[in-house]
């Protein structure tokens, strides 16, 4: 039943297509990141227009199935001028879509700093810079990191999906490989045992992390 | 942008808006119905069944959703079961959200402090009669919030579904996109059109819970 010679075959496809997912998971890591901090920057200004702009992008994010979101970025982009990038239509996609939740966590998580902190900065002379960079930038950090974790074992659990668009990362080379073989028990066993090992890798370092961030706040 | 097309193809994504709800429905019901079961499951104190629900919900939250689905519908019929698309999705949902629904409803039960339940029983109240008038009440209070969340993670993955050619709403817009060449409009009207129901729903889900919980502002 289990046939151990198409397993070997097909090892080197999927340990090279694990690394696309890979360098798909980190790229929209990064851009949940930034698309997170910036809208969540915008939702505590005191610019109306930039709160309403918020406000709707996480609603509509959360609101939409990211394969929807994934096909509208990528036939959007083409109208845009760019042409033929599933790899980065996919990152967008799931960046975007990530980042609407990045906004609520990292909200949570400067609202959580005691507005103690921010008088106690103000009156020592600190500039806003400084006191978002020194006070509440590394505290909400600290406190948001198990929830960041939470929402990145999505994210590399959402990666999947950029197989709609022809991005040949794990999940789709195992596709490929068992359209060719007509088996797949030797494929997409493997493969989920890929995604376990990725998804606990990633929560024990982000374990360690908030360990060594908590001793240095300490 | 050609706007008449959505309106020549409305009938078509009605179709895949219906099987959409249907599912999305079969698929909360079925996995509250699962995660409750695991709940009991875990609160049976028999070793093996308890590891048993712990290996499962880890490798759930483990692996990807469209991989689940892969492995039922091409994996297990090699194994010689086999189901047509829409049980396909519908168990793939079911087995994916349980743990979630199940994970909910246990922080929940868990949240009623004990003492209210020995009261109750020092009251002589009945097995029935404490989870009526003491657990129910209270759990469904705090399970609403986040089971509103899961519901709409799982109608939102309901849309994986037309990978596998269920005729759902994504899937219907699929075939009209390789009708009409207009992918882009199609698709953004469809975000729309999701956007517009389950924002709908988080609101009244949110009147809901809101009367649910009335007992908090009595008291």
């Amino acid at each position: 039943m289990f046939n151990t010679e198409l397993f070997f075959n097909s090892v080197p496809t999927l340990a090279t297509a694990a690394v696309v997912t890979f360098k798909l998971f980190v790229c929209c890591v990064c851009l949940s990141l930034m698309f997170g901090t910036l809208s969540v920057m915008l939702q505590l200004s005191n610019n109306r227009a930039g709160y309403w702009l918020s406000r709707t992008y996480v609603s509509v994010m959360r609101g939409t199935p990211l394969l929807v979101q994934l096909f509208v970025v990528f036939f959007g982009l083409p109208l845009l001028g760019i042409k033929g990038q599933a790899f980065l239509a996919a990152a967008l996609a799931i960046g975007l879509n990530s980042g609407a939740y990045t906004t609520e966590i990292l909200r949570a998580g400067i609202q959580n700093v005691p507005v103690g902190h921010l008088e106690a900065a103000a009156s020592i002379g600190m500039s806003r810079l400084r006191t978002w960079t020194r006070v509440v930038l590394p505290q909400a950090f600290t406190v948001s990191l198990p929830a960041l974790t939470n929402e990145f074992t999505i994210v590399l659990k959402s990666t999947p999906l950029a197989s709609v668009v022809a991005v040949t990362e794990l999940t789709y080379a195992g596709v490929i490989i068992q359209a060719r073989a007509f088996s797949a028990i030797e494929v997409f066993l493997p493969i989920a045992v890929g995604y376990i090992v990725i998804a606990l890798s990633f929560t024990q370092l982000a374990r360690w992390l908030e360990r060594r961030l908590r001793d240095f706040h300490t | 942008m050609e706007l008449s097309i959505i309106f020549k193809y409305a009938p078509m994504l009605l179709q895949g808006l219906q099987l959409t709800i249907i599912i999305s429905i079969g698929g909360i019901i079925c996995s509250l119905a699962l995660g409750s079961v695991l709940v009991a499951l875990s609160r049976s104190g028999i070793r093996a069944v308890v590891i048993l629900v712990r290996v499962y919900t880890e490798i759930i939250l483990g692996i990807p959703v469209l991989v689940l689905l892969y492995l039922i519908y091409f994996v297990l019929p090699e194994v010689g079961i086999r189901f047509s698309e829409i049980p396909t999705g519908l168990l793939t949902l079911t087995l994916y959200y349980s743990p979630y629904m199940a994970e909910i409803i246990r922080g929940a039960i868990n949240a009623i402090p004990t003492g209210q339940v020995e009261a109750a029983r020092t009251v002589g109240m009945s097995n029935f009669q404490i989870a009526k008038r003491i657990m129910v009440p209270q759990a469904l209070g705090l399970a609403i919030p986040p089971l509103t969340g899961i519901c709409i993670g799982l109608v939102k993955d309901s849309a994986l579904l037309s990978i596998i050619s269920v005729h759902e709403l994504a899937y219907q817009t699929k075939q009209a996109v390789a009708r009409t060449f207009a992918p882009f409009e199609l698709w953004a009207f469809v975000a729309f059109c999701y956007w517009a129901i389950l924002s709908f729903w988080e609101v009244s889900m949110r009147k809901v819970e809101k009367r649910v919980t009335r007992y908090r502002e009595i008291g």
